[in-house]
């Protein structure tokens, strides 16, 4: 598993993916739609995608001594450190920004828990369509990134528009007592998070191997 | 043990079938896979890669079943796909690095020597490379993971008389220990007149002949001509195998 995530950061990543893992710090723009965040963590792998066509990674790592599945797993081991990392990597900007830039944003969410949960579900959604649909075909990665950004934008557009409902304020606050009722949140978020990406790699394994490369 | 048996493997295209090709290469050979564009070796080899996933059909490799023992069949496989560059913007030490975590029998010793031998240079770029020194470094590869069986699909084409030869010399040298062996497919016959061992001819997605060579060419004799003064050749068998008259 090591490996292939190696192989994938060291020859198969578009460098944008890299540049891409920092977007998390747009958290610390006073008013923004901090959804854009997951935006790129999406763009990013999409980018690789087509870059792997490009270079014909796919032709490289299904010649390894792996399974042919094992081209599935590369992927989508690429997409949980990218989109993982991010995230990771946004959050002290998300704390400086709520420690520092208390006066809320005025455009959507804030960057607090429930940001981080809907925003895994969000790549989690996209997760799954996107990558059982490119493995169809293993080239068409801008139909699939098309498709899988029908739902991913519909769920950025509804976390940032929820915000704004009355009653449900508490998904934009970062006091205690809002944190606390977002904690479920989150965590429905790792869950749907690792699910869908357990799905992703069975069901994009199962269209690979009917693939004729 | 043979380096490689393939029996009765089919593929369906909407317009094309691959129909039970079978044959079977022997330790220490080089057998030539040839066929006119579009005949279906290609496709052979893909399937034997399990690139392609074949509808029917047995493969083993080195005695092992194919795919069932995929990962550990691929261990010994050296492989050179005609016109599929990896990474041209990446440096050779890059892909060495990379791929030598996926071997058991990774030689580093080995890998610099053959660098050394086929003067390749680790910090290059494979766009730098010429699509014969290509050709070699993915050899190179191969001979760093001890491979044992290589295919190669058209690995001479688009390749200048000298660079061929120099290739032909360099496959000859590879199997001449009598422990690995190479399925080459290509349609530059001149090069399997100097090098092969024996031929597997496919027209159209089946096997006209798979034989040794000079049994091959023998049972193509009965095409000759009276105006023939020599025996024929296989560009000669493959010419007027595939010949197709045009009534316009």
């Amino acid at each position: 598993m090591y490996n292939l995530l190696y192989k994938e950061l060291r020859l198969a990543a578009h460098p944008s993916l890299y540049v891409f893992l920092f977007m998390g710090a747009l958290v610390l723009i006073p008013a923004y739609p901090y959804g854009v965040v997951f935006f790129f963590g999406m763009l990013g792998i999409f980018q690789t995608m087509m870059y792997g066509r490009e270079t014909r990674d796919i032709y490289f790592t299904a010649l390894l001594p792996i399974p042919k599945r094992g081209v599935v797993k590369a992927k989508l081991l690429l997409a949980a450190f990218a989109q993982l990392a991010e995230l990771a990597i946004s959050l002290p900007f998300a704390f400086l920004r709520t420690r520092y830039l208390a006066g809320g944003n005025p455009v959507g969410i804030e960057a607090n828990l429930a940001f981080y949960g809907i925003g895994l579900m969000i790549f989690g959604v996209f997760n799954i369509v996107f990558f059982p649909q490119f493995f169809k075909t293993a080239y068409k990665a801008g139909t699939a990134f098309i498709i899988a950004m029908i739902p991913a934008v519909l769920g950025i557009i509804a976390m940032e528009a929820l915000v704004h409902i009355p009653g449900l304020g508490w998904l934009d606050g970062i006091d205690a007592a809002s944190l606390t009722r977002q904690i479920p949140l989150l965590l429905a978020g790792i869950a749907v998070y690792a699910i869908t990406w357990f799905s992703a790699y069975r069901l994009s394994a199962k269209r690979l191997s009917q693939v004729n490369l | 043990m043979n380096a490689l048996r393939v029996e009765n493997l089919t593929k369906h295209y909407p317009r094309f079938t691959l129909d039970n090709v079978s044959f079977t290469l022997e330790r220490g050979c080089i057998m030539g896979l040839i066929g006119k564009n579009g005949a279906g070796k290609t496709t052979t080899l893909k399937s034997i890669l399990n690139l392609v996933s074949p509808d029917a059909g047995t493969i083993e490799i080195l005695g092992q079943p194919f795919p069932a023992q995929e990962a550990a069949c691929k261990q010994k496989l050296g492989v050179v796909l005609g016109g599929i560059d990896f990474y041209r913007n990446q440096r050779l030490s890059a892909i060495t690095e990379t791929a030598r975590r996926f071997y058991e029998d990774w030689d580093e010793t080995a890998c610099r020597r053959y660098h050394e031998e086929f003067g390749l240079d680790p910090a290059k770029k494979v766009a730098e490379l010429s699509s014969g020194m290509r050709v070699k470094y993915l050899i190179a590869l191969a001979l760093s993971h001890h491979a044992e069986l290589f295919l190669f699909d058209e690995p001479t084409s688009g390749l200048d008389p000298v660079s061929r030869d120099e290739l032909l010399a360099l496959f000859r040298a590879l199997v001449a220990d009598g422990t690995r062996s190479i399925l080459y497919s290509t349609h530059i016959t001149s090069d399997l007149e100097k090098c092969a061992s024996s031929i597997t001819y496919i027209k159209e997605g089946d096997v006209l002949a798979s034989a040794e060579k000079s049994q091959f060419l023998q049972s193509f004799q009965h095409l000759r001509t009276p105006e023939d003064t020599a025996p024929l050749t296989l560009e000669d068998i493959m010419i007027r195998t595939e010949r197709r008259e045009y009534h316009v």
